[in-house]
């Protein structure tokens, strides 16, 4: 059986005028299912870009994408729509709830456009919410709750319609060190109950939670491998030098 | 998704920011009450039209002559004589002699209109006698210096008690012989029950001028036409030329002013309704901002699974909601308005002229606003639909 995602020769290209900038430059990888891997790398490597195809939000300019043996690159915008109700669950940085509805109709949505019947939906979204330990706040707006609640609702959000993959893009990046450890776990538990989950993010402290680490830089895969293995953190040479001239 | 779902998430869309709603729909709603008032107020009018003429007699044939120029010239026995050429379909006749004002009662002038009639008058238009006697056939054959008053005269001038007493037309004396039955409900100077009958006789002699002008009755109202040519033929075989003499029916007339009645409303209308396409603009207007507003909110549906036709379908569906509402607010606001104007006109003509709402055009107008919801609601949905996902999600 094929794995889960597959990346052959991926890359990315945004035309800004005459210049072509290269997001993403003939990047090759497999997930398999069951897998927690972190995308990592510094800013600008190309991690929203991979993010966003293996998301099915964007295309690849060249090279495919196979999700689960589909090749999304030929699939129209009804069928990456699709495609992302059924296999994809999001966990967004600024959590990206919809302000005027509540948790239980937040936790819904992708639900609904599945055309999951009422009940089930009520049923299921009730389930996700006390999954990450907020079955007692169904009615209350996003904004009544705190950053990390807010990110146990995305995360509810992402879980209720079964995806085969689990996107976390910089799922700490707005929470304070104890709230994003809490999140992460959580993401942990995930992994161990077989979801695939794939994190984005910056962070090497947080990119060694994972299982497994992919490094970008400049668009290319520098690292692919255990996350406990010493090269998976070493700095990269061009990082480091690029942050010392911000300093 | 089912459509059940768009509308109630387009509901609660609405709800959650009604005041802007309440002025978005500002438009569609004075538009709506403005096409339902205007369409009600002409309805009203044709029905109070419709209701003065059926009271005075739509059986009836008005016939003018013009004699000059003509080889024969037409007496009032000619006229008869043609009538009761065709009992099947002419009935009764009565010579019309208007006199212009000239009414002293005492010392005072009234304003009663003032007609020469035949016996037959009050029959053919069924006017019933309170007090007294009508004109009879004797009083025309001898030019009898009497005459019969309407029931406002009788009681604005003569306390109730005319008969008996005299008034002067055009310097001659009158003695009054009848008083009429009142025939509106709240009598007025001016109104139908301030007027006065004398023989035509009398008043062709007071007057100086020959009858020009006659009222026939028919034998069967729904033979109008037949009657009409029948009446026709006698005449032009009696001038022997169709150029000295007009008939003209009730029922023509009618059709005349519901027909003038008619294009006035339907300009009128017409001029409320651009009010309608200004409120679909602005419908236009506040989506073309929600979807700026709502971009993110865009971007994380789709990114959770959502089609552009079901993004297109949400914000179509919340126009067309949010018009159709302010259509279902407007016809509310018509109807008030309709019962208000009714009570006005009620107060300042009091005469009853109810303006009612038709149900064409309460279905026509909500109709008509639910349709502009969706025409103007649909620029800005296909707006969001095509939304690129990953831009609307980092739009802030
Ligand atoms: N829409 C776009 N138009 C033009 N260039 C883009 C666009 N999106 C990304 N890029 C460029 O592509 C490269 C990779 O961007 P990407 O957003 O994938 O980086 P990243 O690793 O997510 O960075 P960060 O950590 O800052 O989010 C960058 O040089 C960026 O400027
Ligand atoms: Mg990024």
């Amino acid at each position: 059986m094929a794995a889960l995602v597959t990346f052959q020769d991926v890359c990315k290209y945004y035309h800004m005028g005459d210049s072509t900038v290269v997001a993403a430059d003939h990047i090759s990888f497999e997930i398999e299912r069951g897998e927690f891997t972190a995308i990592v790398g510094s800013s600008g490597s190309g991690k929203s870009t991979c993010m966003n195809i293996i998301g099915c939000l964007d295309v690849p300019s060249e090279g495919t994408y196979f999700l689960s043996g589909q090749d999304v690159g030929q699939m129209n915008k009804n069928q990456l729509a699709e495609v992302r109700n059924e296999m994809l669950g999001f966990i967004f940085q600024q959590y990206n709830l919809l302000p005027k509805l509540n948790l239980l109709e937040n936790v819904e949505i992708p639900l609904m456009y599945a055309g999951v019947p009422r009940g089930e939906r009520r049923e299921r979204a009730l389930a996700a919410l006390e999954q990450v330990g907020l079955g007692d706040k169904l009615r209350h707006k996003p904004m009544e709750l705190s950053g990390g609640q807010q990110q146990r609702v995305s995360i509810a959000r992402a879980l209720v319609g079964k995806p085969a993959v689990i996107l976390a893009d910089e799922p700490t990046g707005a929470l304070d060190s104890r709230t994003g450890r809490e999140v992460l776990s959580m993401l942990q538990d995930l992994h161990s109950s077989g979801h695939t989950v794939v994190l984005i993010t910056h962070d090497n402290s947080i990119a060694v939670q994972a299982q497994r680490i992919i490094r970008l830089e400049d668009g290319h895969v520098v690292y692919d491998g255990p996350a406990d293995a010493p090269e998976a953190v070493v700095t990269p040479r061009a990082a480091d030098m690029r942050g010392r001239e911000h300093t | 998704m089912r459509i059940t779902e768009s509308f109630s998430l387009a509901l609660k869309n609405i709800a959650s920011s009604k005041v802007r709603t309440l002025l978005t729909m500002l438009g569609i709603i004075i538009g709506v009450a403005a096409v339902i008032v205007i369409v009600g107020l002409g309805n009203g009018l044709e029905n109070y039209i419709a209701d003065s003429f059926s009271s005075m007699g739509t059986n009836t044939l008005t016939v003018t002559v013009q004699s000059r120029g003509a080889t024969r010239t037409m007496e009032v026995e000619d006229m008869y004589e043609i009538v009761e050429a065709h009992p099947q379909e002419l009935e009764l006749c009565s010579p019309t002699v208007s006199m212009m004002g000239g009414v002293k009662i005492g010392s005072e002038t009234a304003s009663a209109s003032v007609s020469g009639v035949s016996e037959d008058y009050n029959d053919i238009y069924g006017y019933a006698i309170a007090q007294g006697r009508g004109l009879q056939y004797s009083d025309v054959a001898s030019r009898a210096k009497v005459c019969v008053i309407g029931a406002y005269v009788n009681q604005a001038y003569f306390g109730g008690k005319a008969v008996g007493q005299t008034l002067r037309v055009g310097g001659q004396a009158l003695s009054i012989v009848g008083v009429l039955e009142q025939r509106e409900d709240s009598m007025n100077e001016g109104g139908s029950d301030d007027c006065l009958y004398l023989p035509y006789s009398t008043a062709a002699r007071l007057g100086g001028s020959r009858v020009s002008s006659y009222v026939v009755t028919m034998v069967d109202e729904e033979r109008i036409e037949q009657s009409q040519a029948v009446l026709e033929q006698a005449l032009t075989d009696f001038f022997g030329s169709d150029d000295y003499y007009t008939i003209i029916t009730m029922s023509e007339l009618l059709d005349t002013m519901t027909g003038m009645i008619n294009i006035l409303v339907g300009v009128l209308a017409g001029i409320a309704a651009i009010s309608l396409v200004v409120g679909g603009i602005g419908i236009m207007n506040i989506m073309l901002v929600s979807v700026t507003e709502r971009t993110r909110e865009i971007g994380v549906r789709k990114s959770l699974g959502a089609k552009e036709r079901t993004i297109m379908e949400q914000f179509v569906i919340e126009a067309a909601v949010t018009s159709a509402l302010g259509g279902l607010i407007g016809i509310a606001l018509g109807y008030l308005l309709s019962a208000a104007a009714t009570a006005v006109v009620a107060r300042l003509m009091g005469e009853a002229l109810a303006v009612a709402p038709t149900l064409f055009a309460v279905v026509m107008a909500f109709g008509i606003s639910a349709g502009i919801g969706v025409l103007f609601g649909y620029l800005p949905a296909k707006k969001a639909a095509r939304l690129n996902p990953i831009d609307a999600l980092h739009y802030d």
